[in-house]
């Protein structure tokens, strides 16, 4: 039982073991104020007007094809996880290392590690959603088509916006374990590119890799974050148009005095066959790991929060160790 | 393609195995060998330890004074392994019959082909990094047995393939009368004796019994601080002077609890150490630099400061008058809702002090709460400190420039490298007995007379230490004389 303490006088005669500090419970509240009070002082609000930009620039590029053919939807789902793991990355890359004096000194004076991370989590919870909310407006202010079956919610949209959230916010909690795990900003920037070249790179859909690059694949949050998009977009069930754009540029060439390209094309097109031809080209380049379903994408959701937890915790195991800092 | 030909070792003896890397084995024993005898003119402890794999590198470092260099340069080697192993998991055997019979690259270019492709660009990579630190290792042992540095050219010789050169450069410096290590002073001389005396305990007070601080740095293990027993009344203001490097902080750190030494820290009659978790909240302590966020306001900041310092069952009430007074008597009323961003210089210090005075700490430690500041402002600072130990707290303080302010402060402690580089107690007692006991009549002039020639002393920290050390035995004996004459009566 802890003793009521009236005034702050009264510390001096209640014995120590009787008074009663914040726990970790209320150090996260604290620690979400300042946060957000950074939000509003510092310049963490320009990740969304940040977010849009770049929303607006990938759009632009590759938003004409997205969910329209099996081309145009695996660089756009591409594109769209570089957005969410840039923009994660982004967000709290430096956060941590920046201030490690600060919480060294704080943590002496009873700051619980595990709060400090928690705060941080919640509030990085916070702009990643904001960013989800503006990424996806923007697309849909350029007029991105986005799939209209739903896979999980019954909302197509929702399922979207999970996806880019977790995407985005697994990305983040990377950046942020990463925040914890060096000593400097520079560092930290240093070391941001590589990881995100690892990304990219081992995304598993983009480059084609074998054996244990391919395994190798399955530690990326990106390779999850396409899977879902593009399982969402119904990726295996798009026509191909490559075969049919290829034609298109040889339709001239001349063999023995005849065009038999044109020929060939002129006669899909008459008997209408030019969208079964596509399709049928796409049969043959369906991706298993990208089947539209709900279990598919269940599961991708499911690595991003596993990722998202075990980044956490890394972040924890590390930061714990914060008073060995030499000066 | 071109006919390719390789050997693929297969599983053998152990014999088959040395005979196999007789080569390097010889490398291994040149190098050691050199190192052993090295170690030896250096009158270095267990210099066998040049023949164990790993525990010779870290000799090495220490014994040319670059333990950090010799550590990445294992690591590297380390790494190189690794990657070793991992082209060690390809078959090479049939990879090089795909390429004898591949008639185009791409038939060439297996995942297999690429693995090892990746592990020799990797290990390319860490030899380049391994050449560097070698070349930094090879500097310092050029500098330690003060040689030409054009050895470096003989002993990177072989990069990346071989070590022989280096080993044989090893061997010749090692088994050469004339190549001597060329060591500081220090390494070789004992320190100065210890007092064995222990602090008497005080009910109200700090008592500080430190009888020594190891720091360990991978296998190396060395001593920051010995032999330091004090005890410090409440209500005294005590100036804690050191030269750089004398472990002022280091002995702050152990005396808060926040590194802590073999010890025993008495605070209020209560052990720091083992009631750590409740004694955190009675130590307030400031660090060198204003540790705090830019971006919120001096309210928020020492608002937060006093949720998390304040107990918990302290009425929110009873909390904010806490913080408006504290606001009040530090002068930072008026700026309660300005940017600590915005802050001055001698504003900051006083909002960072404040942060640890809310909880009305018993011990309070400054660590150069001057610096940066003018004279004017420094004193003023002093002069608030003053104040604090007057209402009953024991305030240390590191200053630099004492002088200015030395009429404020009760008592001194000399922190002063001995020998060994150890932190020692030099003096501790009244500021007039200090000048006394120097022959200085300036804090400044006790410093200088402690510290180090090259570092523009009188180099004198051992003798005083020493001396220090003789007085608090002669104490002792007294006392112990005292006690058994009581005893007897």
């Amino acid at each position: 039982m802890s003793a009521k303490v009236k005034s702050f006088e009264d510390i001096r005669n209640i014995p120590k073991d009787e008074l009663r500090y914040k726990g970790r419970g209320q150090q996260i509240l604290i620690y979400l104020g300042k946060l957000f009070r950074m939000f509003v002082f510092q310049s963490d609000w320009k990740v969304l007007p940040m977010a849009a930009v770049i929303a607006g620039l990938v759009c632009y590029v590759v938003g004409a094809n997205l969910f329209k053919n099996m081309e145009g939807t695996l660089l756009g789902t591409f594109a769209m996880s570089c957005i969410c793991i840039w923009n994660g990355f982004f967000n709290s890359i430096q956060v941590i290392c920046r201030e490690r004096a600060i919480i060294k000194r704080e943590h002496r004076a009873g700051m619980h590690i595990s709060s400090y991370i928690a705060a941080h989590m919640i509030y990085q919870a916070f702009l990643c959603l904001g960013q989800t909310v503006v990424t996806l407006s923007v697309c849909r202010l350029m007029k991105v088509a986005f799939p209209t079956n739903s896979l999980v919610t019954g909302s197509a949209m929702l399922d979207m916006a999970i996806t880019i959230f977790l995407t985005t916010y697994a990305s983040d909690m990377m950046s942020l374990m990463t925040s914890a795990i060096v000593r400097s900003t520079t560092t930290a920037m240093t070391v941001m590119p590589f990881l995100m070249i690892f990304q990219l790179v081992f995304s598993g859909g983009f480059f084609s890799l074998e054996g244990t690059a391919q395994k190798i694949t399955n530690l990326t949050v990106a390779k999850w974050g396409l899977t879902a998009f593009c399982a969402q977009g119904n990726y295996n069930d798009l026509p191909m148009v490559s075969l049919w754009k290829t034609m298109n540029q040889m339709k001239n060439v001349e063999y023995e005095g005849m065009y038999p390209v044109k020929t060939a094309m002129d006669l899909i097109e008459q008997s209408g066959g030019q969208e079964q031809l596509m399709l049928e080209c796409a049969k043959y380049n369906q991706n298993p790991k990208y089947e539209s379903s709900m279990d598919n994408v269940l599961n991708c959701w499911l690595r991003l929060i596993l990722f998202i937890v075990l980044f956490a915790c890394i972040a924890v195991g590390f930061l714990e160790y914060i008073d060995k800092d030499k000066r | 393609m071109g006919e390719v030909t390789v050997q693929v070792a297969g599983p053998g003896s152990i014999g088959e195995f040395i005979v196999n890397h007789i080569s390097d084995f010889v490398v291994y024993m040149m190098f050691s060998a050199g190192m052993f005898f090295m170690l030896q003119k250096a009158k270095v402890k267990k210099p066998w330890r040049a023949f164990v794999p790993v525990v010779r590198f870290l000799c090495l470092g220490k014994l040319i004074r670059r333990e950090k260099d010799c550590r990445v340069y294992l690591w590297l080697t380390l790494l190189l392994y690794v990657i070793f192993y991992l082209t060690g998991t390809i078959d090479l055997q049939s990879l090089m019959e795909t390429v004898n019979t591949a008639e185009t690259t791409e038939e060439v270019l297996t995942s297999d082909a690429r693995l090892l492709l990746f592990c020799v660009a990797g290990a390319m990579a860490v030899a380049l990094a391994l050449l560097i630190y070698q070349i930094r290792i090879c500097l310092g042992i050029c500098s330690t047995f003060k040689r030409r540095k054009r050895w470096i050219l003989l002993m990177i010789l072989g990069w990346p393939f071989s070590e022989f050169c280096w080993s044989l450069v090893m061997l010749i410096w090692g088994l050469k009368k004339s190549f001597v290590p060329y060591l500081p002073e220090e390494d070789t001389e004992e320190g100065a004796a210890l007092s064995g005396a222990e602090a008497r305990l005080l009910a109200d007070g700090l008592t500080v019994n430190i009888k020594e601080r190891l720091a360990k740095d991978g296998f190396h293990e060395k001593r920051l601080l010995r032999d330091i027993h004090l005890s410090i009344p409440k209500g005294h203001m005590v100036l804690l002077l050191g030269g750089s490097g004398a472990g002022k902080t280091t002995f702050l750190n152990a005396v808060t609890g926040y590194e802590p030494a073999d010890a025993k820290i008495m605070l209020g009659g209560k052990d720091i150490y083992k009631e750590y978790e409740l004694m955190k909240y009675d130590v307030g302590f400031v660090p060198q630099q204003d540790l705090m966020r830019g971006n919120d306001t001096v309210l928020r900041t020492l608002s937060d400061a006093a949720a998390m310092r304040l107990p918990d069952n302290m009425n929110a009430r009873a909390r904010k008058k806490r913080v408006q007074h504290v606001l009040e008597s530090f002068g930072l009323s008026m700026l309660q809702d300005t940017l600590v961003d915005k802050l001055s210089g001698g504003q900051r210090k006083r909002l960072s002090i404040a942060m640890e005075f809310i909880s009305d700490p018993s011990l309070f430690i400054l660590d150069e709460p001057d610096s940066g500041l003018d004279g004017v402002v420094a004193r003023g600072l002093f002069e608030k400190l003053r104040a604090i130990a007057d209402e009953g707290k024991i305030v240390v303080v590191i200053t630099h420039t004492p002088d200015r302010v030395i009429d404020l402060f009760d008592d001194v402690i000399v922190l002063a490298k001995d020998v060994d580089r150890t932190g020692r107690l030099a003096y501790y007692g009244p500021i007039k007995e200090a000048g006394e006991f120097f022959g200085k009549d300036s804090m400044e002039g006790i410093l200088l007379s402690i510290n180090q020639k090259e570092e523009g002393g009188e180099g004198r920290a051992n003798e005083f230490v020493a001396l220090y050390a003789q007085q608090l035995q002669a104490e002792k004996t007294e006392n112990a004389d005292d006690g058994k004459a009581g005893a007897a009566e």
